[in-house]
C-alpha cells in the first residue's frame, strides 16, 4: 500500500521536474546555437581578415548598453531609441553628419527651384540595399507613400512629410499616391512643397523619409531581418538580450571600420559594466562624478565631455488656470529662483542655468536674450503688481511632476523652498505616473508641471518655438496664445533670408520669455562620457546622428 | 475524484474569461492611454485619433472585448502596442521562460535548505539550536532584497571577481548565482518556520507515540510518519510557488539586467500595452488555477484520508 502511494507521490514530482527540465533545455539548446553561430562567424571572419588587409579594425567589435527599440520600422519609429539603431541600418536622400550638417546620403546632389518649392534629388548610382538590388526613385516613391499610408500608422508622417504636396490626403486615406513626388527618371526624384519651407531638407533626415525594399517589407515580421541602405546589417536580435549589427561590405559611401557593434540590451549597473570591461562606453552620474574626475583614478584618462544635447528643462504654466493667467505672477515666481546656486551647488554643476528658450550652439540661439534673472527684490515687486499680491487669497498650488519615484528631484524641491523663503508662497507637489500624466498634460488639466525637458528633433528654432509656444499647436501645453508671437512664427515658416527668419524667432522668443509661460530651468551642462581607450573616433552629438561607420578600434 | 476534476476543469474557462473582462475594462477605463504614450510630450490628438481607428482602439469597448476573446481563444493574443509589429506571444514566451527558471533555482535553493532544516530543528525544540536557527532564518527574511542584491554583487563581483555583475546566461551560467541565492534566502525562512510547525504538531500526534511504542526505529518514524504528514500543507505553498514562477521578480530583474517577465510587465503598464498586460494576466490566472487544481488532488495522493466527491 505504502510503496504503490509513494509510486504515485514520486510519479508527480519526477514528471513535473521533467516537465521543467524539457522546458529549460529546449531553450537553453537554443542559446547555445545561437552562441555556436557566432563563434562560426567569428571563424569565418578572422579568415576574411587575413585576405582583406585594408579595413582596419577588422573582426573588431564595439560593445555598448542599450535598450530595446520599440520599433525597427523607420517609417513607425518615433522615438531616439529606435532611432539610434535604424540610423544605422537604414538611410534615406539625405543624412546629417557628426557636425548636424545635411550631408548628401543616397541623394548625391539636389537642386532647388528658385522659388524654393520643387526640390530635384540625384540618386547615387551605386547605391543598394543590403541583399545588392539597386536603389532607384522607384522605391523612394514607394516609401514615402507607404510611410503616408494610413495603414502604416505612422505618427510622424504628418510632421516630417506634411510639407510634400499631396502627402495629406494620403494620410487621410483620400488617395494612396502622393501627388507631390515625380519620378522623372530611374535615379531623378522631384520633391514639390506646399510653401518654401528652409527646414524641408532637415526633416528629410529622419527616418520617416527613409527608403525601404517593398520585397523585404512584404514579408512578416520583416523588422527582424530587414533588408536596409545603411553602414550596418542587422545581425541577430534578442529581444531583451542583444542586438548585434554587422558592417555592410558594400555600403555605397566608406563602409564602417569596425566589424561588429554588440548592443547589450539585458540593461545593469552600467559603471560596473564599464569597470568591469562588459561595455566601452557610458555616462557618469553624479554619484560616480567625484571618483572619475580625481586625476588619481584609473577611469580618469578615458573621460569625455560630451556635447550640450540641445534640449532644455523647464516649468510649465498653464496660463489659462489662475493663479498662473497673471503674467506678474508668473515673472515673480521666476525671479525667485536662484538658478545659479541650484546648479553648482545641488546639482554638481551638470546643467546650465537656462534663462532663454533656445540651448547655446542651437541654430538662432541668441545671447543677449537675458530672460528674468535671480532679483528677490524684483520677485516681490512683481507678486505686487499681480492680482494675487495678497498671498492669502491664492488658490491652492499644485505641481504636479511626472514619476513614481517619490520625489520630484533636489532642484524642484529647492525652488518650491525658494518660493516660500521669497514670497511665502506654499507650493504642494503631486506625482503622476507617466502615462496619466501625459494624458491630463495633453487635457491641459494640470495647473503647472516639471520634470519635462524639450529635446529637440533637428536643429531649427521651429522645433523649439513654434511647436511650443504657437497657439494652435496641440504641443502648446501652456494654453499660451499671443497673436504677435503667432505672427512672428508663421512668418518665420516661409521667410527665405536666413537672418530674417532668425531675426523674427529671437523677436518671438523675447516676448515668450518675458511672458513666462515656461520658466527655463536648465540646459544640459557638461555631460561626462566613459570611453574605453581602444575605442577611436567615437563622436558624441546632441542629436541621433549615424556614427558607427566612423568608429575604430585599437588594441 | 474523476468527476471532481472534470467538474473542476469545466470551470475554467469562465474564470479565465471573466479575469479578462475585468483586466480589460480596468484598461480601457483606467487614466492613460497607449496612444499618448506612444506619442510622449508630441501628441497631436488629428494624428492620435487616426492611430485609434487604425488600430480598433475607437470601437465600443464591448466590441474590442469580443473580438479579443476571439482570437485570444485560437491562441493569437494580437500584436504589441509598444514594440509595433510585433506578437505578443514572440515577445513573452522567451521572458516566461527566463523567470521560472530564475524562480525555479530560487524555490529549489528554499527547499532544499528549509525543508530538512525546519524537520531537523523541530525534533531539537526546547534546545538553543531552535530559537538560534530560527532567529537566523528570520533574520534573512526580514532584509529586503534590494539590499541583499548590492551587497552580493560587492562582494561577488567588484571585490573578488567571481561572477560577472549583471545579465543572463541560463541556469546553467555563472550569472544565475547572486539573482538566485538573493531570491532563495529569504524564502528558506518560510519554508523552514511552517515545515517546523507541522512536524511540531505531528509530533504530538497520538499516532507517533503508538509507532515509537511499537518500538520502530527512529528513521522509519521520522521518514513514513512525521514527513509524510507534515508535508501536506508545504504542498500548498509550493503549488502556488510553481505558479508564481511565471510572474518573475520584478526588483531582482530590474537590477540585475535579467530579461525576465516580471520587469516587462511592469514596463508594459507603464506604457499601456494592452494585448500584452492582457496576455500575462490570463497565463498567470490560469497557472493559479490549475495549480490550485493541482494541490487538491495531490492532498489525497499524500493523505488518503483526504477524499473528494
Amino acid at each position: 500500500m505504502w510503496i504503490c502511494k509513494n509510486k504515485l507521490l514520486f510519479k508527480v514530482i519526477f514528471s513535473s521536474l521533467l516537465l521543467i527540465f524539457l522546458i529549460s533545455c529546449s531553450s537553453d539548446s537554443g542559446e547555445k546555437n545561437v552562441d555556436q553561430f557566432t563563434n562560426t562567424s567569428e571563424k569565418v571572419l578572422s579568415e576574411k581578415k587575413n585576405n582583406n588587409n585594408n579595413i582596419v579594425s577588422a573582426g573588431k567589435q564595439l560593445n555598448v548598453l542599450y535598450s530595446d527599440p520599440p520599433t525597427l520600422d523607420p517609417h513607425r519609429a518615433q522615438d531616439s531609441t529606435s532611432a539610434g539603431i535604424i540610423l544605422e541600418i537604414y538611410s534615406g536622400l539625405v543624412s546629417l553628419d557628426t557636425n548636424l550638417q545635411i550631408i548628401p546620403d543616397i541623394a548625391e546632389s539636389w537642386a532647388i527651384s528658385n522659388d524654393g518649392m520643387k526640390y530635384t534629388f540625384k540618386i547615387r548610382d551605386n547605391a543598394k540595399f543590403h541583399n545588392g538590388k539597386k536603389i532607384t526613385s522607384e522605391d523612394f516613391i514607394w516609401s514615402f507613400n507607404r510611410a503616408a499610408n494610413p495603414a502604416t500608422t505612422s505618427i510622424t508622417a504628418e510632421d516630417y512629410l506634411g510639407d510634400i504636396v499631396g502627402v495629406q490626403d494620403v494620410i487621410d486615406g483620400k488617395t494612396d499616391k502622393i501627388s507631390g513626388i515625380k519620378l522623372i527618371d530611374e535615379l531623378t526624384l522631384e520633391i514639390n512643397i506646399d510653401s518654401p519651407k528652409a527646414y524641408f531638407l532637415a526633416k528629410l533626415t529622419y527616418p520617416v523619409s527613409f527608403v525601404l525594399d517593398s520585397e523585404n517589407v512584404k514579408n512578416k515580421n520583416w523588422t527582424d531581418s530587414p533588408n536596409g541602405s545603411g553602414p550596418f546589417m542587422l545581425d541577430e536580435y534578442l529581444i531583451g538580450e542583444k542586438l548585434l549589427l554587422k558592417r555592410n561590405p558594400d555600403w555605397y559611401r566608406e563602409p564602417a571600420k569596425i566589424e561588429y557593434v554588440s548592443m547589450n540590451l539585458a540593461g545593469g549597473q552600467a559603471m560596473a559594466m564599464y569597470e568591469n570591461g562588459e561595455i566601452d562606453l557610458t555616462g557618469v552620474g553624479m554619484a560616480d562624478l567625484e571618483r572619475v574626475l580625481d586625476p588619481s583614478s584609473d577611469l580618469n584618462k578615458d573621460v569625455v565631455i560630451a556635447p550640450l544635447s540641445f534640449s532644455q528643462y523647464y516649468i510649465g504654466f498653464n496660463v489659462q488656470k489662475p493663479p498662473f493667467d497673471d503674467k506678474y505672477f508668473r515673472q515673480a515666481l521666476a525671479h525667485a529662483i536662484n538658478k545659479e546656486l541650484i546648479a553648482t551647488e545641488v546639482l554638481s554643476g551638470m546643467v546650465k542655468p537656462a534663462y532663454g528658450i533656445l540651448p547655446p550652439g542651437f541654430p538662432g540661439y541668441d545671447k543677449t536674450i537675458d530672460g528674468l534673472k535671480f532679483n528677490e527684490q524684483l520677485a516681490k515687486d512683481m507678486l505686487a503688481k499681480s492680482k494675487y499680491s495678497n498671498i492669502n487669497d491664492l488658490p491652492r498650488i499644485i505641481l504636479s511632476v511626472p514619476g513614481t519615484g517619490g520625489s520630484a528631484g533636489l532642484d524642484i524641491e529647492v525652488i518650491i523652498e525658494m518660493w516660500k523663503q521669497t514670497l511665502g508662497i506654499e507650493v504642494e507637489i503631486q506625482q503622476v505616473e507617466w502615462a496619466t500624466f501625459l494624458q491630463m498634460l495633453n487635457k491641459q488639466e494640470l495647473q503647472f508641471f516639471s520634470g519635462l525637458g524639450w529635446i529637440a528633433d533637428y536643429p531649427d528654432p521651429e522645433n523649439f518655438l513654434d511647436i511650443n509656444f504657437h497657439s494652435t499647436k496641440s504641443t502648446n501645453h501652456n494654453g499660451y496664445k499671443n497673436e504677435e508671437v503667432d505672427k512672428l512664427l508663421e512668418s518665420a515658416r516661409i521667410e527665405q533670408d536666413l537672418n530674417n527668419r532668425m531675426q523674427m524667432y529671437n523677436n518671438a522668443e523675447r516676448i515668450i520669455v518675458d511672458e513666462a509661460p515656461w520658466i527655463p530651468l536648465w540646459f544640459p551642462g557638461d555631460r561626462y562620457v566613459l570611453i574605453n581607450q581602444r575605442v577611436k573616433n567615437y563622436k558624441l552629438t546632441p542629436m541621433s546622428v549615424p556614427k558607427y561607420s566612423l568608429v575604430e578600434i585599437v588594441d | 475524484m474523476w468527476k471532481y476534476i472534470v467538474g473542476r476543469l469545466v470551470w475554467i474557462p469562465f474564470l479565465l474569461i471573466a479575469v479578462a473582462f475585468i483586466t480589460f475594462i480596468l484598461g480601457r477605463f483606467g487614466p492613460g492611454d497607449p496612444v499618448e504614450v506612444m506619442m510622449g510630450t508630441k501628441y497631436d490628438p488629428v494624428v492620435a485619433e487616426r492611430i485609434r481607428s487604425e488600430m480598433g482602439l475607437d470601437k465600443p469597448v464591448m466590441v474590442q472585448f469580443y473580438k479579443y476573446i476571439q482570437s485570444a481563444s485560437k491562441g493569437d493574443f494580437g500584436e504589441s502596442f509598444r514594440f509595433r509589429g510585433r506578437s505578443v506571444s514572440s515577445l513573452i514566451a522567451p521572458k516566461i521562460i527566463v523567470s521560472a527558471k530564475l524562480s525555479l533555482v530560487a524555490l529549489l535553493i528554499s527547499i532544499s535548505i528549509g525543508l530538512p532544516l525546519g524537520f531537523y530543528i523541530a525534533h531539537k525544540q526546547g534546545t538553543w539550536i531552535d530559537p538560534l536557527i530560527v532567529s537566523f532564518s528570520v533574520f534573512f527574511m526580514s532584509i529586503p532584497i534590494m539590499i541583499t542584491i548590492p551587497f552580493l554583487l560587492w562582494i561577488g563581483c567588484l571585490k573578488t571577481n567571481l561572477v560577472p555583475c549583471s545579465g543572463w546566461g541560463g541556469i546553467f551560467d555563472s550569472r544565475i548565482i547572486i539573482p538566485a541565492l538573493a531570491m532563495g534566502i529569504p524564502g528558506v525562512a518560510g519554508m523552514l518556520r511552517i515545515m517546523r510547525a507541522t512536524t511540531l504538531d505531528v509530533l504530538g500526534q497520538d499516532y507517533i507515540r503508538t509507532a515509537q511504542s511499537k518500538g520502530l526505529h527512529f528513521f522509519t518514524v521520522s521518514t513514513r510518519h512525521v514527513f509524510r504528514n507534515s508535508i501536506i500543507p508545504i504542498v500548498t505553498i509550493l503549488a502556488f510557488s510553481l505558479a508564481g514562477l511565471l510572474g518573475g521578480a520584478f526588483i531582482t530583474e530590474t537590477i540585475m539586467g535579467i530579461p525576465g517577465i516580471g520587469r516587462f510587465s511592469v514596463e508594459s503598464i507603464f506604457n499601456r500595452d494592452y494585448p500584452v498586460i492582457m496576455a500575462i494576466t490570463l497565463i498567470g490566472a490560469t497557472a493559479f488555477v490549475i495549480a490550485n487544481l493541482m494541490a487538491d488532488i495531490s492532498y489525497s495522493i499524500i493523505d488518503p484520508r483526504i477524499r473528494y466527491k
